[in-house]
């Protein structure tokens, strides 16, 4: 029964990899006899399916020749070795024709990224942003300390809420009722349906909630702190020593203070330093959420690059940098001395 | 009336696997139990089930007349303060001082607000001096816990335990990451506290010449049941074979 299963499982594989091979091969022999220049990836999809599934029937039973079967072993072990093997041969040529594809469809070109005009370009712009203007310096700080603090209140709104959070996502926690399984998941599942959209479209979200300014910038990085510092913290408490709780629970002791002297103790440290490196994170952040409204010095970026004002634009590139090293070295100063 | 009886004692853990059966025994006052058996026979099992950190799956855990098994919240909470437990990895809180690592025996007479202030009262502060000094630390008192030696956190723990005033004492392997000396000097203050402070004590162990200083009794588990309980003197080579197999050959702390 599970052998019969494996050998479908297998076709499946082999299916899926051909299907694959066939949508590559497809694409780079498009781009090379220059046919197609649109998009139809989608709508081709049906024809490729029908392709792959052929190829992979026909070569299911040749021997060694199936991708699927030498994945699951269902076959006996194969004394020949690796290397002489046709499905190693497959498989380096899935991994060339990715690399081919990707070259055609990410449009990659060496002839435009070295084109004379284009060269030329950037020459000027490179050399106005090597000579900064540094009569908007004062506006650029202005700005940037506007970023800073949106950085720190958007952390700092943060770490309670995820502290409390980060316990009813922890799986070790969580794990000895129903009610607290579900409580688990429906945590889990909106955390990762907030981290998984970027803190740019949230910006753009509260922009039309809370209206332009650095209140809605500071919101997105809030919400996507709070998803990420909750998986952070909670991991850890995941992955700590249960003997402390143990040893307080076995007391006799108030279930809150176990966790309290149990875990608390144990994840501080880590969950210090996750914060820390999370203002480092939310600064960078919140100078491209500006870009779309969102408050700070990103909305001086917008404005400049609009207007082609390359020199002012150099001026707040050097702010920038200044910023990003010195929060460096803070942040790396603090987890130091944490240590 | 004994201590603590156990009475058809079964645990069977979610994946299936049946690790106690049947298990039944009684404890008198002062006794000094020991549980031996084979990696796997199920004694940090039987020991756990006792004071619920795993729940039993059936089966009936008597102490002081009281089934722990039927208690939850406040009342079994009550019950744990006077059962102390000792573990082979210590289990301190790391980063906090031996005398808070010892004041947090005292937990379970905590309010929520003052355990999280770290509130304690003169007298109990003064009580885990003494127990500091009982294990022969006070001149690490104010220092770390997690960086003292195996031996020494070990002696924290009791102190901690000695802290809850227990009526007993369970202790898993409280020896097995130590070595032959530091082992002897643990098991003797375990010794004191069952024969000075009259608590009943029951231990995990694997070495059998400490059964036999040690024990007032013993009890032999082999695949979560029980198939040995007297006396140490009692352990001839015959039953040494049956409860450790027949290839056993027995090795010595010395
Ligand atoms: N949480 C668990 N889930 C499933 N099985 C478990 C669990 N804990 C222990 N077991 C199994 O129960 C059996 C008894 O384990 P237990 O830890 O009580 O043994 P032990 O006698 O204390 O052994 P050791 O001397 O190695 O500590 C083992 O076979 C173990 O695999
Ligand atoms: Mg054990």
């Amino acid at each position: 029964m599970n052998k019969r299963l494996n050998i479908i499982k297998a076709f499946c594989i082999d299916t899926g990899i051909w299907v694959y091979i066939v949508f590559t091969v497809n694409i780079v022999l498009n781009k090379i006899s220059g046919i197609s220049h649109q998009k139809t990836y989608y709508e081709d999809m049906p024809s490729y399916l029908v392709q792959g599934l052929l190829i992979a029937t026909i070569l299911f039973f040749i021997k060694g020749c199936s991708l699927g079967k030498d994945i699951l072993k269902t076959t006996l072990p194969q004394s020949q070795a690796y290397y002489k093997r046709p499905s190693t041969y497959i498989m380096c040529m899935v991994f060339l024709l990715t690399i081919l594809s990707g070259w055609y469809i990410s449009e990659f070109s060496l002839n435009d990224l070295f084109s004379m005009d284009g060269l030329e370009k950037a020459t000027r712009l490179f050399s106005s942003l090597f000579s900064p203007n540094f009569k908007v310096l004062p506006k650029a700080v202005s700005e940037a300390i506007e970023t800073i603090y949106m950085a720190f209140m958007a952390t700092f709104v943060a770490i309670p809420i995820s502290f409390l959070l980060s316990f009813f996502a922890a799986k070790n926690l969580m794990s000895q009722t129903i009610s607290q399984k579900i409580v688990y998941n429906v945590v889990r599942f909106i955390l990762n349906y907030t981290r998984s959209v970027e803190p740019l479209i949230w910006a753009i979200i509260f922009i039309v909630w809370v209206g332009i300014g650095p209140f809605a910038g500071t919101l997105a990085l809030m919400l996507h702190s709070v998803a990420s510092l909750t998986k952070l913290y909670s991991e850890q408490i995941e992955n700590m020593d249960d003997g402390p709780y143990e040893a307080i629970k076995a007391t006799g002791a108030h279930p809150i203070l176990g966790i309290w002297y149990g875990v608390v103790p144990q994840i501080i440290i880590p969950f210090l330093s996750f914060t820390i490196y999370r203002w480092d994170i939310n600064v960078r952040m919140a100078t491209i959420i500006g870009l779309v409204g969102g408050g700070g010095i990103g909305e001086l970026i917008i404005q400049y690059t609009g207007l082609s004002m390359w020199n002012e634009v150099g001026m707040i590139i050097i702010v920038l940098a200044a910023i990003v090293w010195s929060m460096d070295y803070l942040s790396s100063i603090i987890r130091q001395a944490l240590k | 009336m004994p201590l603590l009886k156990i009475e058809k004692l079964n645990k069977i853990f979610p994946n299936g696997y049946h690790a106690l059966k049947d298990v039944s025994f009684e404890v008198d006052k002062g006794d000094f139990l020991v549980i031996i058996g084979l990696s796997g026979s199920g004694k940090s099992t039987l020991l756990r089930c006792i004071n619920r950190l795993y729940e039993p799956t059936s089966g009936r855990v008597l102490f002081l007349g009281e089934d722990l098994t039927k208690l939850s919240g406040l009342k079994l909470r009550a019950m744990r303060a006077k059962i102390a437990m000792i573990f082979q990895q210590f289990n301190l809180i790391p980063r906090l001082s031996v005398l808070h690592n010892v004041l947090s025996g005292a937990l379970n007479k905590k309010s929520v607000l003052d355990g999280l202030f770290y509130r304690y009262t003169p007298e109990q502060k003064k009580v885990a001096l003494e127990k500091i000094e009982l294990v022969g630390l006070s001149h690490r008192t104010y220092q770390r816990a997690d960086k003292l030696s195996g031996g020494q956190q070990q002696r924290v723990a009791i102190a901690r335990a000695l802290m809850q005033e227990p009526l007993l004492l369970l202790a898993d392997e409280p020896v097995s990451s130590l070595d032959p000396a530091t082992s002897h000097s643990i098991m003797k203050y375990l010794e004191q506290i069952n024969k000075e402070l009259g608590v009943t004590v029951i231990c995990n162990l694997h070495f059998l010449d400490l059964v036999r200083r040690y024990a007032s009794r013993v009890i032999a588990l082999k695949d979560g049941q029980i198939i040995f309980e007297g006396y140490p003197r009692d352990i001839t080579d015959e039953w040494f074979k049956k409860i450790y197999g027949e290839d056993a050959i027995e090795v010595k702390t010395t």
